[in-house]
């Protein structure tokens, strides 16, 4: 049962991490980035080749995750996100860009999943009598620190409602002096390297292979959906929510249930709750 | 202007019966293909495109008209594969059978899928739809005992028509006449008043709703009818290859159905066929270069969405307007003589209404009355509530107090849609115009939400169809005489400069022949001939018998055409009354004329 919910805890932290990138390119720049989870990939796979392949010391492997994918993501931003005039093509573009990260990484890197060292010692141990790994603990503590620090940023500082106030109106920022290109590339550069340095905790647990991304980034959606679309704890919560009804479905009613429960739940937040369990309501303007 | 009506005469004939050349000649070539020695590997390749191109179509319309990206046309795919080769086995053999269950079962979960996605609207469709991908092999694993699970279903019948046992090659015929079924339905679909709708929304949703389109089942009725060609087609692989397995439907191919569709032109009808023709000679055929299918994909998909938005048949199309023949371009939307202008005018009361937005008082207490055959305007500095008051008339947002009434009618608990049937038009501070639709179009969106045409009597052009496509196209050329832009009628709506482009917004007002117009800030940005234009219009409007509502920062146009002025300031009235008397009221000159030439300058 505890166990249950430790691996519930353990991919929901994976899903919310998505998620709340998701929330920091939406806030920042009004952009839905699909290639979110094909960061967090990309960090997976980046760890894989630090610690188990090239054999760097864990802080050069998190540094090196760390920037290179936020240096990825801003490439992404410049290429896929910022050139696309409509908005009904970003998902196109983003789409694009995930498919184009994953193919690359399959060419290089072959169909095998290759496991992922932890950059602690990562032995089984037990937690309220049930079982966990340390880097999975690791996980489910840092997402709602992510989430805290990205709330913290975003509304206790100037840069931070700068940046809700390019997303809520482009134009009135620039009225403001406030340049939404930077905050766009920011936000991107941002998100990157949190899909970095977290693909570094997230690679023990799932391994390094190249569908890793599209499973995730769907799920990544529904923790944003149930969590509301413009708040980072609500993408947390919502993660979380949705890996522990994966993993209870999972355990008691079979494996290939589990995604079918995610999607069933995803349909009724959208229908009962729109705006996300803990969303606000957006205003229509003209 | 009779070269013109004859060019217009001609285009009507054209469209009349163009449909029916193309969507028999294209087809035709491949019908007749097998006698011209088409081998079995060549009609194997047709079959593939065909059903490629049945799937791109169907996200086309989806995505393309209605602007709604749905990822799922695989599990539709899959869904009308698997009812069709489970009827195959267990029911009958028949053909018909099959395909009449995959069209079924397309709209089925295009309703489960499309009533959630369409809620939140943005990316939440193709979010949802995309899941549906993610579940096939899980739901084929599920039902086992019907799909054969992840080794496949296997033992579909030969496929049968009325009892016999068609062919190879009738088969091969049987599925490219499907195929152009699906497109003559696709081109009388897209190309009609119901297509133009479509696009409007696309474009501007709000927009929509202010023409009396309920935009939220409209999307919705584009997601299900573009999941029918998805199911059909699954239903013709599964008839065709007698085996099918959840590996057929991957994200591979989800992936490679969006690059079909961006690469042939999403807002076109035969840009399916392209794509698909395309991809499936390419990526999809290829053995060593299947390693690099995402590789390819995903580049196509980033260079096809930031640089070709409108895919090769749209550039294509820019490439024909700039170097073809410039005949085409005068064929035009010209009307014979104008009709006198009459309209039935509704008194609009408001009376004590206030809104609030997070705690922000944006209205308190207002009320006003504007009275048919007058102009009633309403002038304030930026940010006093103005559009707000007319978003609130045109019921884009609802009153927390007070109450709006049209004629006897209370409107203010209506949504938008409803009381732009009523005859309330209203144009926008920033004008829509789209490079696919042509001025016209966008004077005849007026009339979109008037009298709905049903999808049947759309795809079969029936007479009702004809006689109301007729009279928007009448009725909005007028319009356009009106304002002065019959000359441009044909031309792509981007093509206006701004001055006429506020025009145009004026003109699709116009058209709803509408009881009560509400005119947001017409005047700003148009120079002086043109807000000289402006004035005998809008004089016009109320000397026919509409009641006329003015938003303007332009206190000049307002002094001289308003019968009644309302000065706003921070959400609440300071006055009201004739325009000589407003001008010179104490609290107006010290609130708003004295910041006037301010507000101006942040606008």
């Amino acid at each position: 049962m505890v166990t249950t919910i430790w691996a519930g805890l353990t991919v929901g932290a994976i899903y919310a991490l998505v998620g709340l990138g998701y929330t920091v390119t939406f806030i920042g720049s009004a952009a839905f980035n699909f290639a979110q989870a094909s960061f967090v990939m990309t960090g997976v796979y980046i760890a894989y080749l630090g610690l188990d392949h090239w054999k760097v010391p864990a802080v050069g492997v998190i540094l090196l995750a760390t920037g290179a994918v936020s240096l990825l993501s801003v490439i992404v931003q410049q290429v896929a996100v910022a050139p696309v005039r409509s908005h009904d093509s970003l998902l196109v573009t983003t789409v694009g860009a995930a498919t184009l990260i994953d193919g690359v990484a399959q060419r290089l890197a072959g169909d095998q999943p290759l496991q992922v060292s932890f950059i602690f010692p990562n032995h089984p141990t037990t937690v309220f009598s049930g079982r966990v790994l340390p880097g999975e603990l690791w996980l489910i503590v840092m997402v709602p620190l992510i989430a805290l620090f990205l709330t913290v940023i975003s509304r206790r500082t100037l840069v931070g409602m700068a940046g809700l106030a390019v997303s809520a109106d482009n134009d009135a920022a620039r009225l403001f002096g406030i340049n939404p290109k930077r905050y766009a590339i920011g936000s991107f550069a941002l998100a990157g390297a949190i899909a970095g340095l977290m693909g570094v905790f997230v690679g023990p647990e799932t391994s390094a292979f190249a569908t890793l991304s599209s499973a995730i980034a769907l799920k990544g959606f529904v923790a944003l959906a149930l969590g509301g679309f413009r708040s980072f704890f609500g993408a947390a919560l919502g993660g979380f929510a949705c890996g522990l009804s994966e993993a209870f479905v999972a355990r008691y009613l079979g494996s290939e249930y589990q995604t079918l429960a995610v999607f069933a739940l995803l349909l009724l937040t959208l229908l009962l709750f729109p705006t996300g369990l803990l969303g606000e309501r957006k205003v229509r303007t003209v | 202007m009779p070269r013109l009506n004859s060019a217009l005469a001609l285009q009507r004939r054209a469209s009349k019966y163009g449909w029916i050349f193309t969507t028999l000649a294209v087809p035709g070539i491949f019908l007749l293909a097998p006698l011209l020695g088409l081998d079995l590997n060549d009609q194997r390749t047709v079959e593939l495109i065909v059903l490629l191109a049945l799937l791109v179509s169907g996200l086309n319309l989806c995505y393309g008209y209605a602007g709604e990206l749905a990822l799922g046309q695989i599990a539709v795919y899959a869904a009308g594969g698997y009812v069709a080769g489970y009827a195959s086995i267990n029911l009958t053999s028949d053909l018909l059978v099959g395909v009449l269950l995959g069209a079924l079962i397309g709209p089925i979960i295009g309703l489960i899928t499309g009533v959630p996605g369409l809620r939140l609207g943005g990316w939440s469709l193709g979010m949802v739809s995309f899941f549906l991908v993610l579940i096939i092999p899980d739901v084929v694993r599920i039902l086992k005992s019907y799909t054969g699970g992840s080794a496949g279903l296997n033992g579909i019948k030969l496929p049968t028509l009325f009892g016999s046992t068609l062919s190879q090659r009738e088969m091969y015929l049987f599925i490219v006449a499907i195929g152009a079924l699906w497109f003559a339905i696709m081109r009388n679909i897209v190309v009609s008043r119901r297509g133009r709708a479509l696009l409007v929304m696309r474009e501007s949703p709000l927009l929509s709703s202010a023409v009396g389109v309920q935009v939220f089942r409209a999307k919705l009725v584009a997601y299900m009818v573009g999941a029918i060609p998805a199911g059909v087609a699954g239903a013709l692989l599964a008839e065709l290859d007698g085996f099918i397995t959840p590996e057929y439907f991957s994200f591979s191919l989800a992936i490679a159905v969006l690059a079909a569709t961006v690469l042939g032109g999403r807002t076109s009808v035969y840009g399916a066929v392209l794509g698909a023709t395309i991809l499936e000679l390419g990526p999809l055929r290829a053995g060593s270069f299947e390693n690099y299918t995402f590789v390819v994909y995903g580049l196509l998909l980033i260079i096809g969405g930031a640089l070709l938005p409108r895919g090769l048949v749209g550039l294509g199309r820019s490439l024909w307007r700039r170097f073809g023949p410039a005949a085409s371009r005068e064929s035009s939307g010209v009307v014979e003589a104008l009709d006198p202008l009459v309209l039935h005018g509704s008194v609009l009361t408001v009376e004590g209404v206030s809104k609030s937005f997070g705690g922000v008082l944006a209205l308190n207490d207002v009320s006003i009355e504007a009275r048919p055959g007058r102009v009633t305007s309403i002038i304030g500095p930026n940010g006093s509530g103005k559009t707000t008051l007319l978003n609130l008339i045109n019921g884009f947002y609802h009153p927390d107090h007070g109450t709006v009434r049209l004629g006897d009618q209370a409107i203010h608990r209506l949504p938008s849609h409803r009381i732009a049937r009523l005859g309330v038009a209203r144009t926008f501070q920033t004008p829509i115009v789209s490079p696919e639709l042509s001025v016209l179009d966008i004077a005849s969106a007026g009339r979109d939400g008037l009298a709905p045409s049903k999808l049947l009597s759309v795809v079969m052009r029936l007479p009702g169809y004809r006689r109301v496509a007729k009279a928007d196209a009448h009725i909005a050329g007028q319009a356009l005489q009106r304002v002065g832009l019959a000359e441009q009628a044909s031309e792509p709506s981007t093509s206006l400069p701004l001055g006429s482009r506020r025009m145009l917004e004026f003109a699709r007002a116009l058209a709803v022949s509408p009881s009560l117009i509400l005119l947001d800030e017409v005047a700003s940005g148009v120079d002086e001939d043109a807000i000289a234009e402006l004035a005998v219009l809008i004089r016009g409007l109320a000397e026919a018998g509409a009641t006329v509502i003015l938003v303007e920062h332009n206190f000049r146009l307002v002094l001289e055409i308003s019968d009644e002025v309302y000065v706003l300031a921070n959400g609440a009235l300071v006055a009201s009354g004739p325009p000589r008397e407003v001008a010179e009221h104490p609290d107006v000159i010290e609130k708003y004329l004295g910041t006037a030439p301010m507000a101006k300058d942040a606008e």
